[in-house]
């Protein structure tokens, strides 16, 4: 009789444990990534491609999402918005949630097509300016330049009070003007917001010129990848980058992920934006589990917003270098770093925060 | 209809509208690549148009092709006899100073591009069979024209202008006209395709207009065929649309599969697929069937 009770009592807290808490009907999540994996850019879209499906392994090894394994897809966009417009139809009738398009004019020409059809997306790389436009559906990895950039600035230029003029070299592409007016605000007149191989020849030829004040030079965080360093060499040393990654940060996780990248790549740490999709998957994660999401293709509106809705106002998310928050899709308190090069390593000069 | 299906459809219908645009100057061996600055010039302007002067799309799209066909015309009165090279060097500047000029005009979007430009139709259903029908019916009636151009005298002319300008100037062909007329017309068709290719998209980026473009252009023209339009027809929706039909281990190669098809194309096939002798046998073919 003791021994029915207690299998009784045993059932009724099975019961109890799963009253409440959706069932998840789907035995495998699938999350297609509209990424760049061949084209001009192939090589980002290669690491973070490595960075999502580093996140896929780990999140299965340790369970899954909701005790079922994710896969992440790769759809290869070529940088080419006609094949990304229709990658992105032909994944938005049932997909749950994906993660790109990578980059800006992908972007605009895919993602209306997500923003029309009710499905979140995750463009975890471009800036606010591009990600608001398609609020709720996807979410900013970053805040609005105009808010983030002008302090860090200001605090790289407070290191050298004598500095009186500053010049900008500016690329005329997507965000980055807009990022060099950010600069701008915040000093008279202003860095260098070109790409990684531009910006290394310049300060080559600045160099040549016999330029010698190494760190009043800033380099802005896109150029922020290994063409700066094998491009420039010993030329750069002394030269100060700013960059959302922090290599000196220490925590087991981003210390494997730093271990595992460095394998698969030849010896070379992460570069600029490779824990972004990285962070995006575990964000899916988290609102598949705490929202109680099926992926019951009959609920498919409903867990789409479930999840929009979830991701806009997460709080003390953990990110593989820090926890930060979400409020209406704009991330709140996330830090920028300043480093100066010595050596083809960054050393770092100081933390901001907004 | 499947949205996949739907921009399958118009974006295919596009590139065979340009290949056209190409395709028609080609005849008298102008390589235009003007066009392509025609469908940012008249994108980006009815983009603004509709956005910040609220005006109606349909207006805007008659304005687009007006506009390309402005163009066209000023930039033929220099360039309407000149040879191939030149023409192909004024086509790039164009695009250099095009993009340049969009980049720094910030009201239509400068670097960042064109967000939000609205449904055409009531819902975003009715939107979609708006574009499609226009496309479709664009196809229609530049097809015919330029079918009507291929079988008429000026079409004839353009073949020996083709062939060799000087005996075509001593039949009697004016090949500044002749060349102003085609240079005019792919300009027209450039612009409003332009319109059209950015209300596909419901927005406009420097990078819809890219010299990658003219790649898929000129890929389109010389494996389809480019002595008939007919080539065209076939070429613009398989090239585009196979790739899309790769495993994804396969995708990474989609370049290499492009040129190795050109190359073996242009060895084996110069004249490429579609031939106008082939398109005179299955004529004759079909009309001795309807005899029978």
């Amino acid at each position: 009789m003791k021994k029915m009770v207690g299998v009784l009592v045993l059932l009724l807290v099975a019961a109890s444990m799963s009253f409440g808490q959706a069932r998840v009907v789907v035995n495998e999540w699938q999350v297609p990534f509209l990424n760049s994996l061949t084209g001009a850019i192939a090589a980002i879209g290669e690491f973070l491609q490595w960075g999502a499906e580093y996140a896929a392994a780990e999140i299965n090894a340790a369970g899954g999402i909701a005790g079922k394994p994710v896969r992440v897809i790769p759809v290869d966009t070529a940088l080419d918005p006609q094949k990304g417009s229709v990658e992105m139809a032909r994944i938005v009738k049932d997909t749950l949630v994906a993660m790109g398009p990578v980059p800006e004019p992908v972007i605009m020409a895919a993602m209306p097509i997500a923003v029309e059809n009710g499905m979140v997306s995750m463009t975890a790389t471009t800036s606010y300016e591009y990600a608001a436009r398609f609020f709720p559906w996807t979410v900013s990895w970053f805040p609005p330049t105009l808010d983030r950039l002008p302090p860090l600035v200001a605090a790289w230029a407070k290191q050298f009070p004598a500095m009186k003029n500053v010049v900008q070299f500016i690329e005329p592409y997507g965000p980055w003007p807009g990022m060099a007016g950010a600069h701008s605000s915040a000093l008279r007149s202003l860095g260098m917001v070109t790409n990684a191989e531009k910006a290394a020849k310049l300060i080559k030829e600045l160099k040549n010129l016999g330029w010698t004040k190494m760190n009043q030079i800033l380099v802005f965080s896109s150029a922020d990848d290994a063409q700066l360093y094998a491009t420039g060499g010993s030329d750069i040393n002394g030269v100060q980058v700013y960059n959302y990654l922090n290599l000196e940060t220490s925590n087991p996780r981003w210390d494997k992920f730093k271990t595992e990248f460095a394998k698969a790549h030849k010896g070379n740490m992460p570069f600029s934006l490779s824990p972004n999709y990285y962070d995006a998957l575990y964000m899916i994660k988290e609102a598949i589990e705490k929202t109680g999401v099926t992926g019951d293709p009959k609920r498919l509106k409903e867990e789409r917003k479930m999840i929009a809705d979830y991701m806009a106002n997460v709080k003390g998310f953990k990110g593989l270098l820090f926890d930060w928050d979400m409020k209406d899709g704009i991330p709140t308190n996330k830090p920028t770093y300043i480093f100066e090069i010595q050596g083809g390593k960054k050393k770092l000069v100081m933390e901001v925060r907004p | 209809m499947p949205l996949s299906v739907y921009y399958f459809l118009t974006i295919a219908a596009v590139n065979i509208l340009m290949t056209w645009a190409i395709y028609l100057p080609y005849r008298v061996a102008h390589l235009h690549f003007i066009t392509v600055a025609n469908m940012a010039i008249s994108g980006y302007l009815s983009g603004y148009l509709v956005m910040e002067l609220q005006m109606s799309f349909f207006l805007a799209l008659l304005i687009g092709f007006a506009v390309g066909g402005i163009i066209g015309y000023v930039v033929s009165l220099f360039i309407g006899d000149a040879p191939t090279f030149a023409v192909v060097i004024v086509g790039f500047t164009f695009i250099y100073i095009t993009r340049t000029v969009v980049e720094n005009i910030p009201i239509i979007g400068g670097t960042m591009g064109m967000f939000g430009l609205p449904n055409v139709g009531s819902s975003p259903a009715a939107h979609r069979n708006i574009i499609i029908i226009l496309l479709y019916s664009l196809v229609l009636v530049v097809g015919f024209l330029i079918h009507r151009f291929d079988n008429s005298r000026l079409g004839r002319a353009a073949s020996a202008i083709f062939v060799d300008k000087d005996l075509a100037t001593s039949l009697g062909v004016d090949i500044k006209k002749v060349g102003q007329l085609v240079q005019v017309f792919s300009c027209i068709v450039a612009g409003g395709v332009g319109v059209l290719y950015g209300f596909i998209y419901k927005s406009f980026h420097l990078d819809f207009f890219t010299f990658h473009l003219i790649g898929v252009f000129m890929t389109t023209i010389f494996v389809g065929g480019y002595s008939t339009l007919w080539g065209t027809v076939l070429a613009a929706p398989i090239l585009y649309g196979l790739p899309l039909l790769f495993p994804p281990e396969v995708q990474s190669w989609r370049i290499v599969i492009y040129g190795v098809i050109l190359i073996l194309v242009l060895v084996l096939k110069p004249e490429g697929f579609i031939t106008r002798k082939l398109v005179y046998s299955i004529g004759s073919s079909l009309s001795r069937r309807r005899e029978k």
